[in-house]
């Protein structure tokens, strides 16, 4: 599985919202998380993935921008 | 002039159900909700009334991070009030009036194991455990924008924020109020904290549902229980206005601070508050039917607020009905005040009296006319008392009185 399916499977575990209506390009906010959740979901994120998150990232507000920015971390850590 | 304050909501996640009527005859047919929760290896096993509650009723997976288990029951408490009571919209006149002791306990559970684990604690801890938090949520599911406070007072909490909304409706500061409380702290560090103070029932009983035993020879100790209760006040004037089920007139309280010790007991204390609470509500000792009794079931207290009751009622004693509905639904510490409240309402708008279960033999020491049969009408009911008295010394009285 991808990176970008893994992180809809996580937020359709985290907050039951159906797979198929995520789409890349989607904002995380337009699908109703709030800051509160956004703030549990990259929490569950670097669970996950076993990564830390930067701060101060704006490209985490779309679900493509925080898959890349994860597979930039995984990428980071293999070397 | 003070206006007089009538309760026309009752709103409950209690371990006897969510709805008032079913509530109390579950309570009125001595059905307790105490079970034995075994957690395994060397710890000692407990006995727990838990709220059957499901939060999905109330709440969708997005709107749950960093909403405790102790604001989730208090939302759906405060709401399903607010239904009871026909009340479409509340808005800056409203105030809300959360009782709660601990908090958010799983929160801090959870951030504590987390922390021990791996050093990662979950970024919504703070905001999920701070005391207020259930006020909040409340507040913000109706929309209430008028003062939104939280008293934790131990086990007055739900009681002296119950007193205090209907101060500032008497007072004309509010035209509403949600008070009540909210406690879910079945959680097991918490647990094991209880168990280390040595105040908890013995819970190798034979038969658990009957652990917790008030004012019993045999009782060993409170049984934790969880929940959230919630009563919507308004003035006499405006309910008889607007055609509204008037459950019962919130006739006055009283509050006292022992200022002894901070864990134990003291009848002078309860004596103050119980004497300003009639006072506030302008009834005599004989004028009260009823008494919804702290009664934890622990070796000490019982004895002493039977002893504030003889202080207090004298020669009259013996027309006080009593009992401790504890011995059913636990304690449930900062909400205790306000299931009991919601109970000691229903025992004055259904004219019955919930009994003290589990009573093998009475304790000599707790001379009280206590009622031990399921089933006990009692019409006449003009007024009734709800008594909660909190470590720190702290004790709050309520009175109820009939509407006709």
């Amino acid at each position: 599985m991808n990176t970008l399916e893994e992180l809809k499977q996580l937020i359709h575990q985290s907050f039951d919202i159906d797979p198929a209506t995520l789409t890349p390009e989607g904002l995380l906010s337009d699908y109703g998380l709030d800051s509160l959740a956004l703030g549990e979901l990259l929490f569950s994120v670097e669970d996950h993935f076993d990564l830390t998150l930067p701060d101060a990232r704006t490209d985490i507000k779309s679900l493509e921008g925080l898959a890349a920015l994860i597979d930039e971390l995984k990428a980071q850590k293999a070397t | 002039m003070k206006r007089r304050v009538v309760i026309t909501g009752l709103g409950l996640v209690s371990p006897q159900g969510d709805t008032p009527d079913q509530v109390f005859d579950a309570l009125m047919a001595g059905h307790s909700a105490v079970t034995r929760l075994d957690q395994g290896g060397a710890t000692q096993a407990a006995l727990i009334a838990p709220a059957p509650f499901d939060a999905a009723r109330w709440f969708t997976r997005l709107q749950l991070p960093g909403v405790d288990r102790v604001s989730q029951l208090a939302v759906a408490a405060a709401q399903m009030a607010q239904n009871d009571a026909g009340l479409a919209k509340l808005d800056e006149d409203t105030g809300v009036y959360v009782g709660t002791g601990m908090g958010g306990a799983s929160a801090i559970e959870k951030a504590f194991n987390t922390h021990q684990e791996s050093g990662r604690v979950p970024p919504l801890t703070v905001p999920a455990f701070m005391p207020n938090a259930a006020a909040a949520h409340v507040a913000m599911r109706a929309k209430i924008h008028g003062p939104v406070l939280t008293y934790s007072i131990a086990c007055a909490s739900a009681a002296v924020a119950i007193s205090e909304a209907a101060k500032a409706v008497a007072r004309g500061d509010l035209e509403c109020a949600i008070a009540g409380g909210s406690e879910a702290l079945l959680v097991p560090s918490v647990i094991r904290a209880w168990q280390a103070l040595q105040t908890l029932a013995n819970p190798n009983s034979d038969d658990p549902s009957r652990g917790c035993r008030p004012f019993s020879a045999d009782r060993s100790g409170l049984v934790l229980g969880e929940g959230a209760a919630f009563l919507v006040l308004e003035p006499l004037d405006t309910a008889i206005q607007r055609g509204a089920r008037i459950y019962a007139e919130l006739a006055g309280s009283g509050v006292s601070c022992d200022a002894v010790h901070l864990t134990k007991p003291d009848a002078a204390g309860q004596v103050r508050a119980l004497r300003a609470a009639l006072r506030d509500s302008s009834l005599e000792p004989s004028d009260i039917g009823y008494c919804n009794a702290h009664g934890t079931a622990t070796i000490v207290g019982d004895v002493v607020e039977s002893e504030a009751l003889q202080m207090v009622w004298g020669h009259d004693l013996d027309q006080l009905a009593v009992s401790s509905t504890k011995s059913m639904h636990g304690h449930l510490l900062g909400a205790a005040g306000a299931l009991e409240a919601a109970i000691t309402t229903m025992a004055v708008w259904r004219q019955q009296l919930p009994p003290n279960m589990h009573t093998s033999a009475q304790d000599p020491a707790c001379a009280i006319r206590l009622i031990t049969e399921p089933g006990t009408a009692a019409s006449g009911l003009r007024a009734a008392i709800s008594n909660s008295f909190a470590f720190g010394g702290t004790n709050a009285v309520l009175v109820f009185r009939q509407i006709n």
